[in-house]
């Protein structure tokens, strides 16, 4: 505020300092004085619609909502005066005309406004004896349901979807006492942000439909966490009711997610009580699981660990660690394994190329703050479709576009935005490499002048394009431009190419590159020493082992897997599944016993899923973010960092004498001080590996929104919402016919793991020559990594 | 002088005949003890003996699953679990009153929109076990349907005074 010019105003006797231009009820909320509202939320545009916030202002001939009159100087104001508050019952009235009373069924019944305004300023009795309005509802999808009798028309779900999600999704039809929220094409809301018009949702007429009559407001407990499904590490409340994790509602951190929550965030949830839910520690003997005491499963875990060590070497030992999990976790599993005298210790599952890794910052940073990215004014996007990766660093995204800024994307396809971006830059994936370098000799030749001079070896990669041109100019004359690379970056098996020309690009714009962190911990995972070259802190590691990709192509004897799951969870999950059927042991310490991990694991270590353990994520802007267990672990089930522990102690390993989980923080806390943030990845000459010729047909494929993580591919409702992932091939018109396939046909795709068959569908987003197959998905497992060369006939 | 006065009267054994007084009294009154449990005394249809879920006339249980009676219960006493019903109606899954918990006010009974949970008149009920003062939804409605024209007679008797 302090730039901001202030005026006083006065409320109810008491000087208030309102910003020049506001209205009055942002300055009344600053200052705690209670207005009763139902249609204003400070995130949303006003419009001032219900009238509940009426009050008297001097001068003025009838009250006045407070949510739509600017402050002026001298302005008083008083809330609680005779007419403000006749005023305000008379409203009241209204709004229970047509509303029902039947709070005690009601979904909302305990956090609704309408029922707390309703005890303050509503009549004892109704003098309403006619027949009251119902309306006939709507089948939203799977994660908001609705009553729309209950609705007040407070618009705060319209205009959120409108302003915020970006898609008008919902309306208003027909007037008067007629009016009904609803969608326009009757098909459910799409967007990636629907649960939070639950929140805005002042009454029962949208609520969580999983949660739906599971508990009421007042009978649960109320915990902070952190998200575990991207990077961003929002903030959110649980709500636990007798030990079991109930619902998530978002917590305010104006910094990373202001008051909003993406629905993986609020539903990802749903997927914790699954039926594979592993509770108990189990063997494998003879081929038959057995569930046995904590101590013989341990004791099986070191055996087996041990026994590889030391019949095949150290180095046969690997541990693919899932970036989901905690700092301490983390940081622990690479003690272990390095105590054991392996270095292959990895949580990059999901990377294609970390050919860059020792001369990497110390963890993928996203260049600047969360907040920052509101202001920029152009922005690069790089192998990332931020809406479904990192729905809140989009919705940021989105902000700045809201504000002329000019977002442009290159990736292997052109996605379903909710802005638009000036330019989208498709091209196979074998393409973009060139395409960046492009755009990088693009700037350099406009010679802004403010970055290097162009390395060697980069003009070499350049491809002739005029679309790279287009994006250089635009980034050109930008002021606060910013270059990121998203999950799809991070895949891509010439990543390192793309980050250092990424780098090339932003320094030659005049602004920051970030890279945009899959997981809650992806950032976490450097820090804590979850890489092959580096210990906690970054400092180098004594005996450098193989990166998760390697671990899985070259194929080990001995794996240790902390909630992962081979088949979704890697970055060649064909070649995952062969090196883990291969394996002598296998040690998976995980909260979910999927059907592939009964398959290749021996010893299973059931583990405290998300909310039973206390830990830390650091996200992609380095913030370290800790959390407590809320509920005890499902069954025998224990907190990671302690099942480590014990197998630490079990392997008789040093460091393991631990009491807490702050003390492991503390660990790796100290070791990380003084650790900056950077994001500068140097550009090598004949960095691009063999890989970039491009020819034939490539396969190019996305981690869709709601296959992720474990945890998330377990939640029903996202599995049955409309933007999740589905197993099928996606091409353009023209690629099709070269095939022969037609729009619904199966097609065979052969790929260096393997083949499948898969339904086609034809879709003009995806550049020519490519075949998009979303990745993660069982159903296209024996394909291999998401990016490669493919043959497709038609079946 | 008080300490002599009181001398001389607990010589006189004052209290003792005051005391024989009342005795004599009662011995020619007539009886009021009752002989339980041939015989009972009547009761008010406020009494508030043991739980009861009603049903409505066409079957269907009351209760909603609101969950206000386990708000306001000040013991405890009272466990609900609740869903989604496969018609859409919101319903318990469980529906647990800790007998020894219950303090029998009866604001359970008072907190509910729909007469569902009632105290009955039945003040007599015996358990042989431990695990038997948790009594579950499905006993409470069977003893609902059971003295349910009781229940429905005192509501109504009841009803003028609310
Ligand atoms: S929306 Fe609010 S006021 Fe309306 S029935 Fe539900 S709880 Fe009661
Ligand atoms: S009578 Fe009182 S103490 Fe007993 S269950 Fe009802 S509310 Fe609880
Ligand atoms: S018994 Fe009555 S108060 Fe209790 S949950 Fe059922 S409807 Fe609500
Ligand atoms: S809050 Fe002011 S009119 Fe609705």
């Amino acid at each position: 505020m302090s730039e901001q010019e202030t005026v006083t105003i006065e409320v109810d006797g008491r000087a208030v300092e309102a910003v020049k231009g506001e209205m009055v009820i942002a300055a009344t909320d600053r200052a705690g004085i209670h207005i009763p509202r139902f249609c204003y939320h400070k995130h949303l545009p006003i419009a001032a619609n219900c009238r509940m916030c009426l009050v008297d202002v001097e001068k003025a001939p009838k009250p006045m909502p407070a949510c739509a009159t600017a402050v002026a100087d001298g302005m008083k104001i008083t809330t609680d005066s005779q007419r403000a508050i006749a005023a305000q019952r008379g409203v009241m009235e209204f709004l229970l005309i047509n509303h029902p009373l039947d709070c005690p069924i009601c979904d909302q019944g305990g956090e609704c406004e309408l029922q707390d305004l309703a005890l303050g300023f509503g009549r004892g009795v109704s003098r309403f004896t006619e027949g009251k309005r119902s309306v006939e509802d709507e089948d939203l999808g799977p994660l908001v349901a609705t009553e729309m009798t209950r609705c007040i028309h407070c618009t705060r779900c319209v205009r959120f979807l409108d302003t915020v999600a970006g898609k008008k999704e919902l309306g208003g039809m027909f007037r008067g006492e007629r009016t009904e929220i609803k969608t326009y094409v009757g098909e459910g809301i799409r967007s990636e942000l629907s649960g939070n018009v639950i929140d805005l949702c002042p009454v029962g007429a949208l609520t969580n439909k999983p949660f739906r009559f599971r508990a009421r407001s007042w009978e649960m407990l109320s915990f902070p966490a952190v998200s575990p499904h991207d990077g961003v590490g929002s903030n959110m409340e649980l709500h636990t009711l007798r030990d079991r994790i109930m619902r998530v509602v978002p917590r305010e951190n104006e910094a990373i997610n202001q008051t909003w929550l993406a629905d993986r965030d609020r539903y990802g949830i749903e997927g914790l009580y699954s039926e594979d839910r592993l509770e108990r520690p189990m063997i494998k003997e003879g081929g038959q699981w057995r569930e046995v005491p904590w101590e013989i499963a341990l004791r099986r875990a070191a055996e087996s660990l041990r026994g590889v060590a030391s019949h095949f070497g150290p180095e046969a030992l690997g541990a693919l660690l899932a970036p989901t999990a905690t700092l301490e976790e983390l940081y622990l599993a690479g003690q272990l394994v390095r105590g054991l005298g392996s270095g292959n210790v990895d949580h990059r599952l999901r990377e294609g190329d970390t050919s860059d890794q020792a001369e990497a910052p110390p963890f993928p940073y996203m260049g600047q703050r969360i907040e920052e990215l509101a202001d920029k004014d152009a922005v690069l996007l790089v192998g990332a479709y931020t809406r479904h990766e990192q729905p809140m660093i989009n919705h940021r995204l989105r902000q700045a576009t809201n504000s002329g800024a000019a977002v442009m994307t290159l990736n292997p396809r052109r996605f379903e935005w909710n802005f638009e971006p000036v330019l989208e830059h498709a091209v196979a994936p074998g393409r973009m490499v060139a395409e960046l370098a492009a755009v990088a000799c693009a700037l350099a030749k406009g010679g802004k002048g403010k970055g290097a001079d162009l390395p060697d070896g980069v003009e070499a990669l350049a491809a002739k394009s005029e679309t790279a041109q287009r994006i250089a100019e635009r980034l050109k004359v930008a002021e606060r431009p910013a270059v990121l690379a998203g999950n799809m970056a991070a895949g891509h098996p010439e990543a390192a190419t793309l980050r250092a020309l990424g780098t090339l690009v932003a320094e030659l714009a005049g602004g920051p590159f970030g890279v945009l962190a899959e997981a809650a911990n992806t950032a976490g995972g450097w820090l804590a020493g979850a890489v092959p070259h580096r210990l906690a802190g970054g400092a180098e590691a004594p005996l450098s082992g193989l990166s998760a990709r390697e671990m899985v192509e070259r194929g080990l004897r001995g794996y240790l897997l902390l909630n992962v799951e081979p088949e979704a969870d890697l970055w060649n999950p064909a070649a995952a599944r062969q090196a883990l059927s291969n394996a002598d042991s296998v040690v998976a310490i995980t909260v979910y016993a999927g059907d592939a991990l009964k398959e290749s694991a021996d010893v299973l270590l059931p583990m405290g899923g998300f909310g039973e353990t206390a830990g830390t994520f650091v996200n992609s802007e380095g913030r370290w973010q800790s959390f407590r267990g809320v509920t005890s672990p499902l069954g025998e089930a224990r907190p990671g960092w302690k099942i480590l522990r014990a197998l630490g102690t079990v392997l008789e390993l040093e460091g393991f004498e631990l009491d807490n989980a702050e003390e492991v923080y503390r660990i790796v806390a100290a070791a990380c001080e003084g650790v900056a943030p950077g994001s500068r990845y140097p550009f090598h000459k004949g960095a691009a590996s063999a890989g970039s010729a491009s020819g034939g047909t490539e396969l190019a494929g996305a981690v869709p929104i709601y296959s992720g993580d474990p945890l998330v591919r377990r939640s029903q409702p996202l599995q049955h919402a409309a933007i999740a992932g589905q197993a099928e091939a996606v091409a353009a018109a023209e690629t099709a016919g070269r095939i022969g396939a037609t729009d619904g046909g199966m097609v065979r795709l052969e790929a260096e793991g393997g083949a499948v068959e898969l339904p086609l569908r034809i879709d003009e987003a995806i550049p020519a020559d490519t075949i998009w197959v979303p990745a993660a998905l069982r159903e296209r497992v024996d394909l291999g990594p998401p990016f490669g060369r493919l043959t497709v006939t038609a079946v | 002088m008080r300490p002599l006065r009181e001398y001389v009267r607990s010589f006189l054994l004052v209290e003792l005949l005051q005391g024989l007084r009342v005795t004599g009294r009662h011995l020619f009154k007539r009886s009021v003890t009752l002989e339980f449990p041939e015989e009972v005394a009547p009761k008010s249809p406020r009494f508030r003996g043991l739980h009861a879920l009603r049903r409505y006339p066409n079957g269907e249980e009351r209760c909603i699953a609101c969950k206000l009676c386990e708000a306001v219960c000040p013991a405890l006493a009272i466990t609900i679990d609740s869903h989604q019903r496969a018609d859409g109606t919101r319903r318990t899954t469980r529906y647990e009153i800790d007998l020894f918990k219950c303090i029998y006010c009866g604001f359970c009974e008072e907190s509910c929109p729909v007469d569902s949970i009632v105290e009955t008149r039945i003040d007599w009920h015996l358990m042989e076990s431990r695990e038997q003062r948790v009594i579950g939804k499905e006993r409470l409605l069977e003893i609902g349907d059971q003295y349910e024209a009781q229940i429905a007679a005192d509501r109504a008797a009841d009803a003028p005074y609310r």
